[in-house]
């Protein structure tokens, strides 16, 4: 592909995203396209520690958690509008995620991995047992939706699908634009070189630390963000949003669609929300078969579907060449 | 000459065993000075102390004039004294040209508002990084390797390589530890003719190392530890001919017969 070629492609692909709306008409899958989105936030955020800086944080869920019910608590109990809550669940979820890496980024392997699963379990059993605030398994319910307002010329509360899903594409394109803008700079660098040598990466004096903090900090923020979404659009949260198999559905779309790169949390993120749900038709089969693909998929394709991709475009390219001799 | 770097009574006990023992050492501006010795006479720990790897049971290390003793592994790059390792160690999964980059990481300093816009100010850095990270990688000779992953170069290109990352962020002081071991003789030469290079540029160099046409050949001055305490200090041909550096080698037994 030429400069001008791709250029093309994406244009295509971008138009194909604002108009998407009304080539999905019904809401189901339109609602399988926001779960998407949403995930894209989880998967990405989570990538930055996982994918770049080599850390397992299972413990991810968390933040998606404390970003719902920050923003939905200010809503309902003080009438926060969902602008502000979300900006207050982003923040909420990066100062916990300060305070978890300030005491757990110092150790690294298994000790970091157990500590952010028990702080994940520790947040859904506060959030389970403090009934007073968070009424405990009932959830909470009739968070109110995000209402757009221009003093004078409209006040619309959004309702319907494609009116989240717009809003859902804009947080996206920002997630992505600001990963693949860290991940490019010496941030990024910072962040490859602490995954591939943390004692070499030392020793030319990258504060292994810091940059841990920086990846860890700006993964639970984009968290906060997709959890606030999430209360906004379901209108209905409750403890189970901590749940260990939460952050393992964000793991699998890491690794399955290929983590330490931009693409691949992406890609993960669409094909395993819509995928299990197309399997439905299997009925009682669904998991074992979802099961099933994921085993073959580990085997063969270790490094994620993005991996894959790049060899086939790389053998493509390679027989274009040998046409030419 | 001025002394950019002194060790003081430096001094590490692990259990009860002390791997250094009383170490005094100077570095002088512009020098290659070598640190030579039987094994485990305490190199490589006087390494890991003066780089902030281990922390002295006592003594101080200054750096112009400066106490640096407990500061951090990448504080202590940050004040320009960058160290290779003996145990060959690259970013494995990443191009040759990359891991120089990420050894670049002190040259770079755009803050993050800018790195988020990608304004000139970010291209421009970018680009200086990549331009350095080539210019380095050309000073060593791996230029044509630039894109091979760093897991895929051969033994002796790893540790080039390993020299190209410190070189990156432009130390005043590089500590080589044992950089031609697992080398073939033309590799070693390569390298050698490397380090002389790097003086000439103007860095200063503390070497361990056990090839002796090596240290002969290109050190200024040379410190012998065995047992962890230094023995002798002096240049080239006064360490050849030191009689306890050559019973600390091959044991008094050899001095013995020789006499005899």
């Amino acid at each position: 592909m030429n400069m001008r070629q791709r250029t093309l492609l994406y244009s295509a692909f971008a138009i194909l995203l604002l108009v998407l709306p009304l080539i999905i008409q019904d809401n189901y899958n339109l609602h399988l396209v926001i779960m998407s989105m949403i995930f894209i936030l989880l998967a990405s955020g989570l990538n930055l520690i996982v994918g770049y800086v080599g850390q397992l944080s299972l413990g991810h869920a968390a933040f998606f958690g404390i970003g719902a019910y920050t923003s939905a608590l200010f809503n309902l109990k003080l009438g926060v509008p969902f602008w502000a809550g979300m900006v207050l669940a982003g923040g909420m979820a990066a100062l916990i995620g300060f305070l978890l890496g300030y005491v757990t980024l110092r150790v690294r392997g298994h000790c970091f991995v157990l500590i952010t699963i028990a702080f994940a379990e520790i947040f859904k059993l506060i959030h389970f047992n403090w009934v007073d605030l968070t009424h405990g398994q009932m959830g909470l319910s009739d968070i109110a939706p995000p209402v757009l307002k221009l003093p004078g010329l409209f006040n619309l509360a959004f309702s319907t699908k494609s009116q989240y899903y717009y809003l859902a594409l804009i947080l996206v394109a920002i997630t992505i634009y600001v990963n693949s803008r860290l991940v490019h700079s010496r941030l990024g660098r910072a962040f490859i070189g602490i995954r591939e040598n943390e004692v070499l990466a030392e020793s030319v004096g990258i504060n292994a630390f810091k940059y841990s903090m920086v990846a860890f900090v700006v993964g639970a923020f984009f968290a906060g963000i997709a959890g606030s979404y999430y209360a906004h659009y379901i209108t209905f949260i409750s403890p189970d949003l901590f749940s260990f198999s939460v952050t393992t559905t964000m793991i699998v779309m890491l690794v399955m669609g290929g983590k330490g790169t931009v693409a691949g949390p992406i890609v993960g993120a669409v094909i395993f929300t819509v995928l299990p749900e197309y399997l439905r038709i299997a009925e009682k089969l669904r998991l074992p078969i979802f099961g099933l693909l994921l085993l073959v998929g580990i085997i063969y394709m270790p490094q994620g579907l993005i991996k894959v991709w790049e060899n086939i475009l790389f053998k493509l390219r390679a027989r274009g060449h040998g046409n030419l001799t | 000459m001025a002394t950019l770097l002194e060790a003081k009574e430096l001094t590490i006990f692990f259990g009860g065993l002390a791997a250094v023992k009383h170490l005094n050492m100077r570095l002088e501006r512009k020098e290659i000075l070598s640190l030579i010795g039987p094994n485990g006479a305490g190199k490589t720990t006087a390494f890991n102390l003066i780089t902030g790897f281990y922390r002295p049971t006592e003594g101080r290390v200054f750096y112009k004039g400066e106490d640096i003793t407990l500061l951090k592994r990448h504080q202590i790059a940050g004040k320009g004294i960058i160290r290779t390792f003996q145990k060959t160690e690259v970013f494995p999964q990443v191009t040759a040209l990359e891991s120089v980059m990420i050894g670049l990481h002190l040259k770079e300093s755009c803050p993050v508002i800018d790195i988020l816009f990608n304004n000139r100010k970010a291209r421009e850095e970018e680009k200086r990084t990549r331009e350095k990270a080539l210019e380095t990688l050309e000073f060593v000779g791996l230029f044509p390797k630039r894109e091979v992953l760093s897991r895929n170069l051969s033994y002796g290109e790893m540790r080039l390589l390993e020299i190209a990352v410190a070189l990156g962020g432009n130390p005043e002081i590089l500590l080589l530890d044992e950089p031609t071991s697992g080398m073939n003789p033309e590799e070693s030469y390569r390298a050698m003719t490397l380090i002389e290079k790097m003086r000439e540029t103007g860095v200063t160099i503390l070497l361990v190392e056990h090839d002796m046409n090596v240290v002969m050949g290109i050190s200024d001055r040379i410190v012998v530890l065995d047992h962890g305490e230094k023995i002798a200090e002096g240049l080239p041909e006064e360490i050849q001919a030191n009689e306890e550096v050559i019973k600390a080698y091959l044991g008094s037994d050899f001095i013995h017969a020789q006499a005899n």
